[in-house]
């Protein structure tokens, strides 16, 4: 039983750190990157082809991972979003373009790897597993927890204590406001981004050593899921994100062991429907006044 | 060999794809159920048709189609039903999920042989996608310039703007949902019984992203739009095997490249570069045209048409309409006026029913409001204009005051789809009156403009043109002369005499002082939230509360403005 629940918060660690660079864009920008997931999926055979090629160590290649998902994000918003900042469906047509440049990430994922299953080497990770009472944790899973709580935490100090956290803020509040105020908006927007989909490039990393293998479909995926976590979580909330992640994590596991694992997928969509249906704005999001 | 039986069938399959999103993009809706959709009809119809050797090909083949219809409209009403009230991002979200939710139901199931699939007999011919393909076409076609088409580009340009002049946007939201769900039910049902054998997997998130592709490659600007998507996104493949090119990743790169340079560079797909043949207006021909819409009979003069009782607005805290009692009487025309942020605009919003009071009843027209939809309280003869104004952009004056008369013309789809006659003519009694609406605010000259090409001034004329042509009793005017010069001001004035010598009644938030007590017979001030005074344009020149508050304002006039500015977060700086 409590085992379960530590396996849950393994997976759901993932989805966390997925889930929270996501809902940063939507939470700061109040854009919803659909290219996101297929960040994920390409730092995953990014760092299989880092680890296979030059032999890296795992740290090394999830610093690697972590400024190619930023210039991937940097990327994304210069081509999908910011040439339709102005147009007034700028929300429908970003969510187009991003679903565009996602579709070209792949195909351009499956020019330079092919299409088959990726793994990587064997002894990337040390297999003995530690124990403490009757709990095991892997080291794979002790990595997995310690990586993605840390960055989420350093997220939530870079945003509520730095300065480029209090332009990002300002920018969520009210771009305009920001701008005669002084902040370089297309900076924040860009530097938003690049965080947003470099988290998304660690937890394709951490996915794929999870799962030990990386397919060009792991993106579609946990797209799913991971919208399934930022609604439950509230849109834009960072904290919410966090939690929902974990919960899906721990319910899927849970779903596995008493319901049988073919259904468990569906746990993500009912949870994400009866949240849109009886509180679209999330369990931890606010309440938007209505604007008349 | 280019054009294969197969490449033909494709074509038309991914038309009639293509239409599902179609039928919701141009409501303006972005929904990515169609694929899920098409799953659930495809497999039902497979499982309830019997094998075709009884009844022969094409009858079985028929008798699939409707029940994939059937099952794709149904399960769009589930799904639209319960997310009416989602929008943008949400909507797309939930349908996505949706969508997933179904295949993974499609794949846990018996009767759908699971992973596996399921086989079907190759029924469909060429003759018979072509055929149904033209019917779909025709469809759509004959929907553009009905009242109903109209009525969901108004939503897609606008939505608040759509309800505020009577259009019931939920129920429209619906119907275009259903359309989308039975031609994706259809497609569903063509598919597999041409492919012959069908899985849960062929139903995922990758042909929900062909399908939108196939659509907004082609266009919404009009409805070859999606023919053209497909004929696209079906050459495609054909066109780099017959030049030789053999990697399996450049096709869906190509795909999408495509899709982002469209969204990019031409918003309205390749359907916008054939010109779009605007409604046009012949001036000479209004007058024979003696026909008209039957109008209203306005209540009596002097009959109370506005009864406020204690009614309050609460926003988090702040009260920004604190217990105003007001009786408007027919034929009146009422000032509304006081410092910003005093709660004009949101006594108004809550007139029109666009927000429900936090206490207090209040009845317009007979109609209570607070649970009453906006459509409704519209129907019942309330229009308003916006303080910035809230035009369906990119169609044109004219067109915009059509949309404007929609609670007065008579729906036309239905009868266009059989070319009634009847339909033809009242058609063109709307486009007259349409036409009459913009004479009347000097704009007839301007008909076949688009509404964003016209001056500031121009667009609140406009406007108030829209309003006037849903033939209302009741116009309420959010600041009309903000932004016009002395002169239009005046016009606007004598517009605004005229319209009430004619039985309406005028309710009227304006800053312009001077013109207030020059066109009102009754004048409101607010200060915070409250009524301040009321009565004739005398009295309340000579009322001395009212001068110290606002009017003289000699010694602190920005005192008001700073106090009471925050209390109207969502109020009077949040209007577009």
């Amino acid at each position: 039983m409590l085992q379960q629940l530590l396996n849950g918060l393994f997976l759901g660690s993932i989805y966390s750190l997925f889930a929270i660079g996501f809902t940063l864009v939507f939470g700061i920008l109040d854009r919803l990157n659909l290219a996101h997931p297929s960040v994920f999926a390409a730092s995953a055979f990014v760092g299989i082809w880092l680890t296979d090629a030059f032999d890296l160590p795992i740290w090394l290649v999830l610093i690697l991972v972590f400024a190619f998902g930023a210039v991937m994000g940097l990327l994304i918003e210069r081509v999908a979003f910011r040439p339709l900042k102005d147009r007034p469906d700028a929300h429908f047509a970003g969510l187009i373009s991003s679903i565009a440049m996602a579709g070209m990430i792949i195909a351009l994922l499956q020019a330079a790897f092919g299409p088959n299953t990726r793994r990587f080497p064997v002894g990337t990770i040390p297999e003995d597993a530690l124990n403490m009472g009757d709990l095991t944790a892997s080291w794979l899973q002790i990595i997995i927890l310690v990586v993605s709580l840390g960055l989420m935490i350093a997220l939530s100090l870079l945003v509520q204590r730095s300065s480029l956290g209090r332009s990002m803020r300002a920018v969520a509040e009210n771009p305009t406001a920001a701008r005669v105020l002084g902040v370089n908006v297309d900076r924040v927007t860009a530097l938003t981004f690049a965080i947003s989909t470099a988290l998304g490039a660690v937890a394709g990393v951490l996915f794929a050593l999870n799962v030990n293998s990386a397919q060009l479909g792991m993106g579609s995926a946990i797209e799913l899921k991971g919208l399934a976590v930022i609604i439950v979580g509230g849109m834009g909330s960072l904290s919410g994100s966090l939690v929902g992640g974990l919960v899906l994590g721990i319910a899927e596991v849970f779903a596995i062991q008493y319901i049988g694992s073919s259904w468990r997928d569906l746990i993500a969509f009912a949870l994400l429907f009866v949240i849109l249906l009886v509180r679209p704005e999330g369990l931890f999001g606010k309440r938007k006044v209505r604007e008349v | 060999m280019l054009f294969t039986e197969s490449t033909l069938v494709f074509i038309a399959l991914n038309g009639v794809f293509a239409f599902s999103f179609y039928a919701v993009l141009v409501a303006g809706q972005l929904s990515l159920a169609q694929a899920g959709f098409a799953g659930i009809a495809g497999f039902t119809a497979a499982a309830l048709t019997p094998p075709p050797l009884q009844w022969g090909p094409i009858p079985t083949l028929l008798f699939a189609m409707v029940i994939g219809m059937v099952v794709g409209a149904i399960t769009a009403v589930i799904l639209g039903l319960p997310t009416m009230r989602l929008r943008g991002v949400y909507l797309a979200i939930a349908t996505l999920g949706f969508a997933e939710a179904i295949r993974i139901f499609l794949l846990n199931s018996d009767w759908t042989g699971g992973a596996q699939g399921m086989s079907v007999p190759k029924t469909l011919t060429p003759a018979v996608a072509w055929v149904v393909l033209a019917i779909v076409t025709y469809w759509f076609a004959r929907q553009s310039r009905s009242r109903y088409g109209r009525a969901l580009e108004a939503i897609r340009e606008d939505e608040l703007a759509a309800r505020s002049i009577g259009i019931n946007v939920g129920g429209h939201r619906l119907s275009a949902f259903v359309a989308a769900g039975v031609l994706a039910g259809l497609y569903g049902v063509m598919w597999a019984y041409y492919v012959r054998l069908m899985a849960p997997e062929d139903f995922g998130f990758s042909t929900a992203i062909d399908g939108l592709v196939t659509a907004v490659v082609g266009g919404t600007a009009n409805f070859i739009g999606p023919i053209l998507g497909s004929g696209f996104q079906t050459m495609l493949p054909e066109v780099l095997r017959v030049t030789g090119v053999e990697a399996s990743w450049i096709r869906p790169f190509i795909s999408v490249l495509a899709l982002l340079l469209v969204i990019l560079f031409l918003p309205g797909g390749i359907a916008s570069l054939i010109p779009r043949r605007r409604q046009k207006v012949d001036v000479a021909a209004l007058q024979t045209d003696a026909a008209q819409l039957s109008l209203r009979t306005h209540p009596a003069a002097g009959e109370v048409v506005v009864e406020l009782k204690q009614l309050a607005k609460e926003y988090g805290g702040v009260q920004a309409v604190r217990g105003v009692d007001l009786p408007v009487r027919s034929g009146e025309v009422v000032g509304l006026i006081g410092p910003n942020g005093a709660g004009k605009t949101t006594l108004v919003n809550m007139v029109s029913g666009l927000i429900p009071p936090s206490s207090g009843t209040a009845t317009v027209l007979g109609v209570p409001i607070g649970r009453t939809p906006v459509h409704r309280i519209a129907a019942a003869g309330v229009t308003r204009t916006f303080q910035h104004s809230k035009l369906f952009n990119r169609l044109t004056a004219l067109e915009n005051a059509l949309i404007g008369a929609h609670v007065v013309a008579k729906p036309t789809f239905l009868r266009r789809l059989i070319w009634l006659p009847s339909a033809r003519r009242d058609e063109r009694i709307a486009l007259a009156h349409a036409a009459r609406c913009l004479d009347r605010v000097g704009l007839l000259d301007k008909a076949n403009t688009l509404a964003k090409g016209l001056s500031y001034g121009d667009q609140r004329r406009l406007e108030i043109a829209r309003a006037l042509a849903a033939d209302p009793s009741l116009l309420i005017l959010d600041e009309p002369a903000a932004g016009m010069n002395h002169v239009e001001a005046d016009g606007l004035s004598a517009l605004i005499k005229d319209l009430s010598a004619d039985g309406l009644t005028i309710i009227f938030i304006e800053h312009n002082v001077g013109m207030v007590l020059d066109t009102c017979d009754h004048i409101v001030v607010l200060n915070f939230g409250e009524v301040l005074a009321d009565g004739t344009p005398e009295q309340i020149a000579a009322d001395e509360r009212v001068i110290e508050a606002y009017l003289g304002a000699a010694d602190e006039p920005d005192a008001d403005d700073t106090t009471s500015a925050p209390a109207q977060p969502a109020e009077e700086n949040s209007n577009d």
